[in-house]
């Protein structure tokens, strides 16, 4: 296993009116960020939010090219960007769903303190399988085949990527002391964006190369 | 980090304790119990409150100290507000420190508040002012501030200092209005209405007449011979005797006191002081041993004269005698004291407060109750005690939140 310090590439906020960030996903151009009754668009290269639709957003956040999913309580919304509508909305798979991503057709759910990351139908909620992580499970995302999820136990906080099929750990980045992660996503490239939970920040953090 | 977690949280700090519970009433994990503890706290239920904080406490892994302190601090307030003040001051104490030492400065004067106003009620006022000079109610939040200021005031009026009480009052209402928290602004309104309701009887030459605080404190300074039944000492401007573990003497002197300038026949102080109906040759010995020991605590502030028919009172410096008596006179007075608070308290808690034996306080408790005065509720060791409503000090939960994430 890999282990290195996490390199902070840039700080994001704190935000007006916005108290914590929970889940957060990025559509190619903003940063979405769920903040308890709001979802804010970010704009990574001003640091300005950019537009806010008020939607219960409570945990993870993910886009699938088209559609934002939030989970709000126990459930998942689909909510149509433009507009701000929650189009369906299907069961979240447990009590304490954290992080959300979506990854080839399906939708990926970290479970905080079970410490299983569920693969979902995104159509029915159904459990297709369930990935067992040693550690808290809170945001999650994959890139380039790779499944990342961030941990936040007390005052330790890391990004984790996992064997999808055995859930070993094959890298970790340690981020710095305090600072947690709440919510991740990958920007395709070579940066991650981390929620910072009641720091109402939004950081980004270097990707290793490979 | 947790979708109902956040959600519940979020329904208890909107004041919708029911929604938080129907959030997360099925599970068993460490911020689930926590949540679920402080949800029944507002919701009254504080023995079931305990048991969850405590079990949430546990359930929390070692790396989540600061969870772990916060449930103990949360612990220490339900009990505080439940009146059971045998809790773990230590326990309490090395959360404070544990807060202080990531950064959660918040919470831990929220812990110190605590410590304080158990030191409050127990009476220890010298450690409870020390604490609190080294707290800044400007560096906490509103609510924070407001119960701040409200010990400020009370530790004031205790101390008959009815301006600082006054103004701190007005800080706290202030702070309260900033909270928005309807039970703080209740809170300080009781306390004012308790500045403006006589706290005292004067009883001099033979009359009666109800003070307010603020004539008991000028009475402090003034240069008449006092007889405080209210803390049983005896004093003038220069000297102070206090008679609180000689309740013989102080009858006697109370009796001479109420009577001044006049003199008070001896069988009237045989039945003051032996609660005697006749008086007979030993009850005339036994009072002339006594007056001469009040003589001698006396000896300072008055004279103690012999006349035809009893004795006579003759101060030496001080040109009017007063006795300053509770509102209403009844027995049990001290109990009554802890009790018109307006909080419940156990007996085992009072039996703490007051220095008593439990079995002393729970006869009283029952001679109160038989009486009307007092009321209970709850069974065996979990019955409380509390005077029919009436405003004084309560304290309102102001609970931290439990999570690290919140």
């Amino acid at each position: 296993m890999k282990q290195s310090a996490a390199e902070i590439l840039r700080e994001y906020g704190p935000f007006p009116d916005i108290a914590q960030v929970h889940g957060l996903t990025f559509d190619g151009e903003n940063v979405w960020f769920a903040s308890g009754d709001k979802l804010n668009a970010l704009d990574p290269e001003t640091g300005k939010t950019v537009r806010s639709m008020d939607v219960a957003a409570h945990a993870g956040t993910a886009f699938d090219g088209q559609h934002l999913f939030q989970i709000a309580e126990d459930r998942i919304q689909k909510i149509d960007p433009k507009t701000g509508d929650v189009l369906t909305t299907i069961p979240a798979p447990g009590g304490g769903d954290s992080g959300l991503a979506w990854a080839e057709g399906t939708l990926w759910v970290g479970q905080y303190r079970d410490r299983k990351i569920h693969q979902i139908d995104p159509e029915t909620g159904k459990i297709l399988r369930t990935i067992e992580s040693k550690r808290f499970v809170t945001g999650v995302t994959w890139v380039d085949g790779e499944l990342w999820h961030g941990t936040w136990e007390g005052d330790e906080s890391e990004l984790m990527r996992i064997d999808p099929q055995t859930g070993e750990v094959l890298e970790k980045l340690d981020m710095p002391p305090g600072m947690g992660v709440s919510g991740l996503e990958s920007d395709g490239g070579d940066q991650f964006f981390c929620g910072g939970g009641n720091s109402g920040k939004v950081r980004a953090v270097r990707r290793p190369r490979r | 980090m947790d979708s109902l977690i956040t959600a519940a949280a979020r329904a208890l700090a909107a004041g919708d304790p029911l929604g938080a519970l129907n959030r997360v009433a099925l599970r068993e994990d460490a911020p689930a119990l926590a949540l679920r503890g402080i949800a029944m706290a507002q919701l009254g239920d504080f023995d079931r409150a305990k048991i969850l904080v405590r079990r949430a406490a546990r359930a929390f892994s070692p790396k989540e100290a600061v969870a772990r302190a916060r449930c103990i601090v949360a612990e220490a307030e339900i009990a505080l507000v439940s009146r059971d003040l045998g809790w773990r001051v230590k326990a309490l104490d090395a959360a404070r420190a544990t807060l202080e030492a990531h950064g959660d400065h918040v919470n831990a004067a929220h812990a110190r508040y605590l410590e304080i106003r158990r030191l409050l009620l127990i009476g220890r006022l010298d450690e409870a002012e020390r604490f609190l000079a080294e707290l800044d109610p400007t560096q906490v939040p509103p609510a924070s501030t407001a119960a701040h200021e409200l010990i400020v005031a009370g530790l004031a009026m205790r101390r008959l200092r009815t301006k600082e009480a006054r103004a701190a009052l007005a800080r706290a209402e202030r702070a309260a209005l900033q909270a928005r928290i309807p039970a703080l602004k209740g809170e300080v309104e009781s306390a004012f209405h308790l500045l403006n309701t006589p706290a005292a009887r004067l009883i001099a030459r033979g009359e009666e007449r109800p003070l307010l605080l603020e004539d008991v404190e000028a009475l402090q300074t003034s240069k008449a011979f006092v007889v405080d039944a209210c803390r049983h000492v005896v004093r003038d401007a220069n000297t102070f005797v206090s008679l609180a573990r000689r309740p013989v003497l102080f009858a006697l002197a109370r009796a001479l006191a109420e009577a001044w300038p006049a003199d008070v026949p001896r069988a009237t102080l045989i039945a003051r002081a032996f609660r005697g109906k006749h008086a007979d040759e030993s009850h005339r010995a036994r009072l002339r041993v006594e007056m001469g020991r009040l003589r001698a605590v006396l000896k300072k502030l008055a004279g103690v004269n012999a006349t035809k028919q009893g004795f006579a009172l003759t101060p030496r410096s001080a040109r009017e005698v007063v006795v300053l008596a509770r509102p209403v006179e009844e027995q049990h007075g001290a109990v009554l004291a802890f009790l018109t608070d307006g909080e419940s308290w156990s007996s085992s808690a009072l039996a703490l407060a007051l220095g008593a034996s439990q079995r002393t306080v729970q006869r009283a408790l029952d001679e109160l109750s038989a009486a009307g005065k007092v009321q209970w509720f709850g069974r065996g060791r979990a019955r409380r005690w509390m005077t029919p409503p009436m405003p004084g000090f309560t304290t309102t939960l102001l609970l931290p939140a439990p999570l690290p994430s919140d």
